[in-house]
């Protein structure tokens, strides 16, 4: 799961929360609180969760108004309370394909360093190429893009 | 009957960006499109850097081709090759999107532990229920 190995792109975001690493943890993982933030249509949309909290074990969201739902859906990889978490992760903002997440988390006195990273997982097709990773190729091509 | 649409269209696209990465995937094609996004160019004259015969260098090409990162068109007798932008768009699109859920998701994790610490519902020693 080393991130230097992936061949996909991956989006990473860091913030420092003011909150110990404990309390967030709670937050990823009890389907109760998961289901009241994790929704991206807050309020007006019913959402649901639930998991089996293990490796191996799945867990699932399902944002449902009316006659349509949407659902995520993934399988825990890792669980390091309160450090570290691993899931894969499926729903339609990645267009079905399955991807993996990581949560990590690092006390920092009363506040806690976030790093969340979503990275595509690598497809067959993917992996018989030899790719150095996509930081570099996509500098290139915005640059590329941006001059035109 | 909305929705297996949507889905479809989405299945259509992840196959799209799948084969986006898999073009991209190689360094040969790689050095192609850094090439070609610089201008374009034919065959002969991107096969010219590389140390492999235009044969190869041409397979290269036609994965590039069936990807849609790049594009074909005619002049004369000679075939030119473009970069085609819009497939790189989504791939930032991918990153783009993503990013942009997690920024709000987070922000809307933050307001919820402001919300239970002040309800004093969140109470780190109970952490043993629901847990397991």
């Amino acid at each position: 799961m080393a991130h230097g190995e992936t061949t996909g792109p991956i989006v990473q975001v860091r913030r420092r929360v003011r909150a110990s690493a404990e309390e967030i943890f709670e937050l990823w993982t009890k389907p109760d609180l998961m289901a009241r933030w994790m929704s991206p249509f807050p309020g007006a949309v019913d959402c649901k969760a639930s998991c089996d909290f293990r490796p191996g074990g799945t867990f699932s969201l399902v944002m449902s108004s009316g006659e349509s739902s949407r659902e995520v859906s993934g399988t825990y990889v890792q669980i390091d309370r309160p450090h570290k978490l691993v899931f894969t992760w499926m729903g339609p903002l990645t267009n079905h394909a399955n991807t993996l997440v990581t949560l990590e988390l690092n006390p920092r006195g009363d506040e806690t360093d976030l790093v969340l990273t979503h990275e595509r997982l690598p497809t067959p097709a993917m992996l018989e190429g030899h790719t150095k990773g996509w930081g570099h190729i996509l500098d290139h091509l915005a640059d590329a893009v941006s001059r035109t | 009957m909305i929705e297996i649409e949507s889905r479809k269209k989405a299945a259509s696209r992840t196959a799209r960006l799948d084969a986006v990465f898999a073009a991209l995937a190689d360094p040969t094609r790689r050095a192609i499109v850094e090439r070609l996004s610089r201008s374009e160019a034919r065959v002969t004259e991107i096969a010219e850097p590389f140390d492999m015969s235009l044969n190869a260098v041409s397979k290269h090409i036609r994965v590039l081709e069936a990807s849609g990162v790049i594009e074909r068109h005619r002049q004369g007798r000679d075939h030119i090759l473009s970069i085609n932008t819009h497939s790189l768009d989504e791939i930032d699109g991918w990153i783009l999107r993503m990013r942009g859920y997690w920024e709000e998701r987070l922000d809307a994790m933050e307001r919820l532990l402001g919300e239970l610490k002040k309800d004093h519902k969140l109470r780190p020693k109970d952490r043993k229920h629901g847990s397991r």
